[in-house]
This record gives structure tokens, sequence and C-alpha cells, in this order.
């Protein structure tokens, strides 16, 4: 299988924090998975991680693809154990959130009842 | 009409101090002059919410003027290292020294917030922290700059300034947006304007949680910074309408008060001790022999 090779710092720089950043490479990857072509995430020298960029660039496939299509398509490499933190995180909650956006507002009504009553 | 500036350190009647600062800038008339005669010295939350009702003031068509007069030294020299009087009109500019300088920021400007944080913060040798654990903390803020600007929804933008303490041997910084405030949002999501503010905080600050309608789950992201600040016996404070977030090694409370401001503040104080910090993920793994 042919795999496309994109350098995240090419896009973020060392920072790969912002949602605009996240963004421009969703748009870039989004169409290369779309015609089921793998795509390597190299993130050599890039530092510094947030949310908002990991949202916007890899929470928002899961939308569009199924975790088994996701894993076998895209691919991480050179990401530190700090950057894969962040990562996960984000898509433990993209999965969470995709699942049905009524049903999250649902089981976080639940979750701020519940705090309300505890205190 | 004349606003009185007092004396402003960070502990909790300060903060109310500056609040009721911001009610009085709500309701004053449009031409304000700040009076500093009774003030002997500001603080780096000060110094930033200052910066940002002064803005506000603008935003809405008045004006701030700054009598000089009435500024004493210590004052003047505390707002000339901050920058803060470079950037509204007083003369004298110092070198920071030990102030981490007055920012703002109407769009999350990633490179120019993180080398803020980076080297202006956390980069001048007043902390013991290895480079992933400094950009770890880095990332961590940069959320609450984010944050701000996509939830804040104010126009004028973020206010930031900080300060080391050497005596205290401490690091301080504070992050204050004057938008609608978390638990709005947080009671627009729900459609529930009765859920108390000190909850909508607390759920806020819980990972995976989001208001945003087309969102992506997340939450405050400060988990990192929370960690840190256990271990570093610093602590970490947030003031939104009448609600008070304050996270220490022992304590993590969210409480209402009797203060309100509409906006968001986030206080960060570090302790710079002797210790060298480090992520858990550096420590050599499993036994050596």
């Amino acid at each position: 299988m042919v795999m496309e090779i994109v350098m995240v710092n090419k896009i973020s720089g060392e920072n790969a924090v912002s949602q605009e950043d996240g963004q421009k490479l969703f748009d870039l990857i989004r169409p290369v998975l779309g015609s089921d072509q793998a795509v390597e995430l190299d993130f050599t020298g890039v530092k510094i991680f947030a949310s908002p960029f990991f949202n916007a660039a890899v929470g928002q496939l899961v939308k569009d693809f199924k975790p088994d299509s996701l894993n076998r398509l895209l691919k991480v490499q050179n990401l530190s154990p700090l950057g894969q933190d962040v990562l996960k995180r984000v898509i433990e909650n993209a999965k969470l959130y995709f699942s049905s956006s009524e049903n999250y507002r649902t089981t976080q009504a639940e979750v701020i009842a519940k705090l309300t009553h505890e205190n | 009409v004349i606003v009185r500036i007092p004396t402003i350190n960070d502990d909790l009647a300060d903060f109310y101090l500056l609040f009721d600062m911001w009610a009085q800038f709500n309701h004053e008339d449009s031409e304000v002059e700040l009076d500093f005669s009774r003030c002997g010295f500001l603080r780096q939350n000060a110094v930033a919410f200052l910066g940002g009702l002064i803005r506000l003031k603008e935003s809405r068509g008045g004006n701030v003027t700054i009598n000089p007069a009435t500024i004493n030294g210590t004052v003047a020299q505390n707002l000339a290292k901050s920058g803060f009087g470079a950037v509204f009109g007083l003369r004298n500019v110092l070198n920071p020294g030990h102030s981490i300088p007055f920012r703002e920021d109407k769009i999350a400007d990633s490179i120019g917030i993180s080398n803020y944080l980076k080297e202006g913060w956390l980069g001048r040798g007043w902390l013991h922290i290895t480079e992933p654990l400094k950009n770890a903390i880095v990332g961590t803020v940069w959320e609450v700059y984010a944050n701000a600007i996509e939830h804040g929804a104010s126009n004028i933008g973020i206010f930031s300034c900080g300060q080391h303490y050497p005596r205290m041997k401490s690091l301080k910084l504070t992050i204050v947006d004057f938008g609608v405030g978390v638990p709005a949002n947080v009671r627009r999501f729900f459609g529930d304007q009765a859920l108390p503010a000190e909850r909508t905080l607390e759920w806020a600050f819980r990972a995976g949680t989001t208001t945003k309608p087309s969102g992506i789950g997340r939450g405050l992201g400060l988990d990192i910074l929370k960690q840190f600040i256990r271990v570093n016996k610093g602590q970490l404070e947030v003031f939104s309408h009448n609600a008070y977030a304050f996270i220490s090694s022992t304590k993590e409370s969210y409480v209402s008060h009797k203060a309100f401001f509409e906006g968001t503040l986030v206080n960060i104080s570090l302790e710079c001790d002797e210790n060298h910090y480090c992520l858990a993920s550096e420590l050599p793994q499993g036994p050596l022999f």
C-alpha cells in the first residue's frame, strides 16, 4: 500500500496547539484517507501539543471514519509521550462526543445533576 | 469620574477589590480617570485586570486616562517593568526584571503565546523543570487562552501578566478575559439557567466536557497543570461569575462567593523551590538490574 507521509512541523512548527493548524492538517489528510490511502503523520520537531490542534486534525475524523479504518489508515511516528497522551485524550473524547451529540448532552446533564446533588 | 485604585495584593479579598472596580467601570461615565494616590503596590493580577478594564471601557466608546502625578515610585516602577506603562502611554520604560510582561491577545497567536509562556514565564531560571515538562505546561496553559478566545466571546481579547517574587519564592501568572464567563456557556448548553455557577465550573474542569454546539469533546484540559501544581505545592484559582475554583496540593474546591465578575480569571502560583521537576514518563522505567 502506498503511504503518504506528512511532516506535521511543516504545518505547525514546533507548536502543534492551534485549531487553525489542526484544521490545515485535517484538510490535507481527509481526502487522502477518503480514497482509502494510508497516511503517516511524522511529528519530528514538534514539541508542544494541545487539544485544539488534535481536535481539529484528528478528532473530526472520528465523525467520518470507523475506528478500524483509522487504525488501518492513519499512522503516527515520532510523537513524544506527552503528545501521545494529548492525542489519546482527544480521540477518547471525540468517540464519546460523536457517538451521539444528543446522547452526550443527556449523559453530561446527569453528570452535572450529580455534582449539584452531591454538594 | 475618578476611579481610585487601592493597593492590590492577590489574596481572595484583593480579587473582590478588582471585581468591585469592574462593577464601577460598568456603571460609571464614559470618561474615567484612574487615580493611584491610595495605591501602595499592585500585583500581576491587578496589572492584567486593569489593562483589560481600560480596553473594555474603550471598546464601549469610553476613554480612560491615567493621572501620572498620583502614581508613587513603587507603582511607577511596577508599571514600567511590566510594560503596562508603555502600552498605556506612561513614559518610563524599564527592563522587566522579575516581571513577566503585560500582554494582550485578541487572537489565538500560537507562536507568540507559546513563546511568552515558555521563555517569558517558565524559561527564566526561576523554576527547575525539564524541557518536556515545560512543554507540557505550556501546552496546558495554551488551552486556557484558546478556551477564552473560543468560548469567551469577548471582542477585546485576553490579558495576562506575571511576576516572580524572589523573597516569597513564588512565580505567578494571571490570565483574564472579559467575556461571558464559564457559567453562561454551560447554562446555555444545558438550557438550564438555574445551574449553580460553582457546579458549572466544576463540570468544565472535568476531562471530556464541551459546550461547543458543533464541538469536539474536550474539557479545560488542565490535568497536567493540576498534577504539577499538586506536586509543586502551587495553587490554581479560577474566578467566573460568582464561582471560585481553588486547587492546591491538599485541596480542590468549587464554591460560590459574594463577588461577581462576568468574565473568567485564572491565577496560577508556582513554588520556586530547589526541587527538580520532570514528567513521570521521563523517569527510568522498571528495574535497572
